[in-house]
């Protein structure tokens, strides 16, 4: 029998939460980039060792501050992947305020930290900037690439049937 | 009437749909799209998964704003409200469609988000690039410091060894490495004022000024170095410029000495014009502007913007010596007097250089301030037979120790003691007496700033007034600053010209031993 989990992508816009979606659903990218406004959602089924997860991916409109998030957007989320741009540190300057907030309201849901954009950025120098700011990532993707896409998703998956 | 218009407007932009527990389209009037009665709704759209939830949520009533769907191959935008009946376990939705107005907030969304994006990169961009440049400057400020030091000992011997008995061979070669010593100490320098000027540590200091006697002294210069290379020198200074101006007199000899000195490089025949004019005569301000006129090699129009670059050289061969620093200097140095460099040249019939500056005009137009300045010439003759002045110098390199003791063995007017640190000096001056102190400002165990702290706030008031020069490889406006607050009474920067050093001692010590007599009196 396949479950299905909601997971919402988060972060300041222009990071790619729909990119790394559209990557990981359609297996497309393109470099222009759309807006994303409310919410728009996609599925897809995932199989880890032979069981089957359906992710309903929620992709969020983009905000620096998290308590704004609509708390309809956010109800009944199993997981939560954290998008920040590694070639835009403002992205990431607020990482800690923004995660007091998840851990309070949402105390058990799971929260994926993932840089994406490494392609336009020297990695070393990333993960010393990330390491200067005790910020501990999970990932580090493109999803022009596709780097580290399936892998993110897969592992969500795996953790959710592992809570399941 | 109302009723049938609101039915009517309601069915195009609202649907209602009735969903059971199991995901099961209970009823629906499909206003806006089609769903088949019995069918699982979350296989027309995921967002419809979000129904489990609705009745594991403590609230009845919830709302979903701009929920983007695609249907029939349009994007649509809806705002669903769900109400959830737990007796009959059914939710029902009120879907209402908002896509015209959303669509709008989009563009106004996509418009703003770009331009912040924008902003940011730039913003990164400019960050990275001025860590760069901090890194650069710093770099060259620490480089240009560490050749100082041994170039101070290089020249300092030099002039020591010159008043040795050598014969005249060995007084050309002498010259030949003064010359490069020299070269290479105004390399250091540009080095130096690049580096500051990029971090914006270069302050233009404005002070009254013999304009006058300024230009005279330039003229006189460049008449002398163009006879030797056998070229035309005409200057034309307008008699309409009052002699007493006001401005940066130092930063404004730097530019002119390096225009002039680029002319006399690349000009091998003909002739340098020198002119120096205003068009107007105000009473407070009037516009100076200065121009320098060659038939040298000239540039060719394409390099014309990139000779104001760092490092850069249109000779490419190396011909003609140098770092390419100067007109990079010149051009910032105009820029940050409210000026700008002009250039016109045509390759091989020459090039003219011109800036404007807005200078002040003194209202004191007498020279009686510069007589004031005016120190009495204390030679070596003057001091035979007086009784020798005690210096003390704080300084811990050895050669550097080895070079002022050679000095001052030819000078024969002072006795000298070196201490190795700071805290030397202060137990020296606290068993012997002394007329003056040079303090090397970096020092081991105790710095020469501290050192004339301690005896700047000593009890023994004569010790307190003892005149201190600071001697040092570092040429920055905060060390210097730093040296005037503890109280140092000169600050001379290596390589040390002998001469420079004597006639500060002399000034010094002359103007010590009058306090000294007024405080004993």
């Amino acid at each position: 029998m396949s479950v299905s989990k909601k997971v919402v992508l988060l972060g300041h816009f222009g990071v790619g939460k729909s990119s790394l979606l559209r990557r990981f659903v359609e297996n497309t990218f393109s470099e222009n980039y759309t807006v994303t406004i409310g919410v728009h959602i996609m599925k897809k089924e995932v199989i880890v060792e032979g069981d089957r997860i359906t992710l309903v991916i929620w992709d969020v409109e983009g905000t620096d501050d998290f308590t704004k998030y609509r708390p309809s957007y956010l109800m009944g989320a199993s997981s939560f992947i954290y998008v920040f741009d590694a070639s835009r540190p403002v992205t990431y300057s607020d990482i800690k305020y923004n995660l007091d907030h998840l851990n309070e309201k949402f105390p058990e849901v799971s929260v994926h930290i993932i840089g994406n954009k490494v392609d336009l950025v020297d990695s070393d120098e990333l993960l010393e900037e990330l390491r200067s700011k005790d910020i501990q990532h999970s990932y580090l993707s493109s999803a022009k690439t596709g780097e580290n896409v399936e892998l993110l998703f897969k592992n969500v998956a795996a953790q959710l049937l592992e809570d399941a | 009437m109302l009723d049938k218009l609101r039915e009517e407007y309601l069915k195009n932009t609202i649907q209602i749909v009735v969903i059971d527990n199991d995901n099961k389209v209970v009823a629906t009037d499909n206003s806006l799209f089609t769903l088949q009665a019995d069918s699982d709704i979350t296989e027309f759209h995921p967002f419809f998964y979000v129904i489990s939830s609705l009745f594991e949520d403590d609230k009845t009533e919830q709302k979903f704003y701009c929920v983007q769907m695609e249907i029939r191959g349009k994007t649509c935008f809806y705002d669903i409200r769900s109400r959830v009946d737990r007796k009959k376990k059914q939710v029902v939705l009120f879907i209402e469609d908002l896509s015209d107005h959303y669509k709008t907030v989009h563009q106004i969304k996509q418009v703003r988000n770009e331009s912040i994006i924008n902003f940011n990169i730039t913003q990164e961009l400019n960050h990275e690039l001025n860590v760069q440049r901090g890194f650069k400057n710093k770099f060259l400020a620490n480089v240009s410091h560490e050749i100082r030091t041994p170039l101070n000992s290089i020249l300092g011997f030099l002039s020591v060894l010159e008043n040795t008995d050598i014969d005249r061979e060995q007084l050309d070669l002498i010259n030949i490495i003064k010359d490069s010593s020299k070269n290479l100490v105004s390399i250091v320098d540009d080095l130096l004022d690049i580096s500051k000027i990029e971090a914006g540590k270069l302050e233009i200091k404005n002070k009254r000024f013999n304009f006058k006697k300024f230009t005279e002294s330039l003229i006189t210069t460049y008449r002398l170095r163009t006879q030797e290379k056998r070229l035309e020198f005409v200057a034309d200074v307008s008699d309409n410029i009052p002699s007493f101006l006001i401005g940066d007199h130092l930063r404004i000899n730097q530019i002119l000495v390096n225009l002039l000195e680029n002319s006399l490089k690349f000009t091998h025949q003909g002739k340098i014009h020198f002119r120096v004019f205003t068009p107007s005569r105000n009473m407070r301000r009037i516009p100076v502007t200065f121009e320098i006129t060659d038939t040298g090699i000239g540039i060719p129009n394409k390099h014309l913007e990139s000779i104001f670059e760092s490092f850069t050289q249109v000779e490419k061969r190396g011909l003609f010596g140098g770092a390419g620093l100067g007109l990079s200097i010149v051009k910032q140095l105009t820029q940050l007097m409210d000026s700008d460099l002009e250039v016109e040249s045509v390759e091989n019939e020459g090039s003219t250089f011109r800036f404007t500056l807005s200078m002040g005009i003194s209202h004191d137009q007498k020279d009686s301030k510069d007589s004031r300045f005016r120190t009495k010439k204390t030679g070596k003759n003057q001091r035979n037979g007086a009784k020798k002045y005690r210096i003390l110098l704080g300084e811990d390199i050895e050669v550097n120790q080895l070079l002022m003791m050679k000095l001052f063995a030819d000078e024969g007017s002072y006795s000298l003691d070196i201490a190795k640190n700071g805290e030397k000096v202060v137990q020296f001056i606290e068993n012997y007496h002394y007329d003056l102190i040079l303090m090397d400002l970096t020092m081991p165990v105790m710095d020469g700033i501290d050192a004339t702290a301690r005896i700047r706030n000593h009890p023994n008031r004569k010790i307190q007034k003892i005149p201190i020069i600071a001697l040092t490889g570092r040429t920055s406006e905060e060390e210097r600053q730093a040296s005037k607050e503890v109280g140092m009474n000169a600050y001379l920067t290596k390589p040390i010209d002998p001469s420079l050093l004597f006639k500060t001692i002399d000034r010094l010590i002359h103007r010590y031993k009058n306090k000294r007599t007024e405080l004993e009196a």
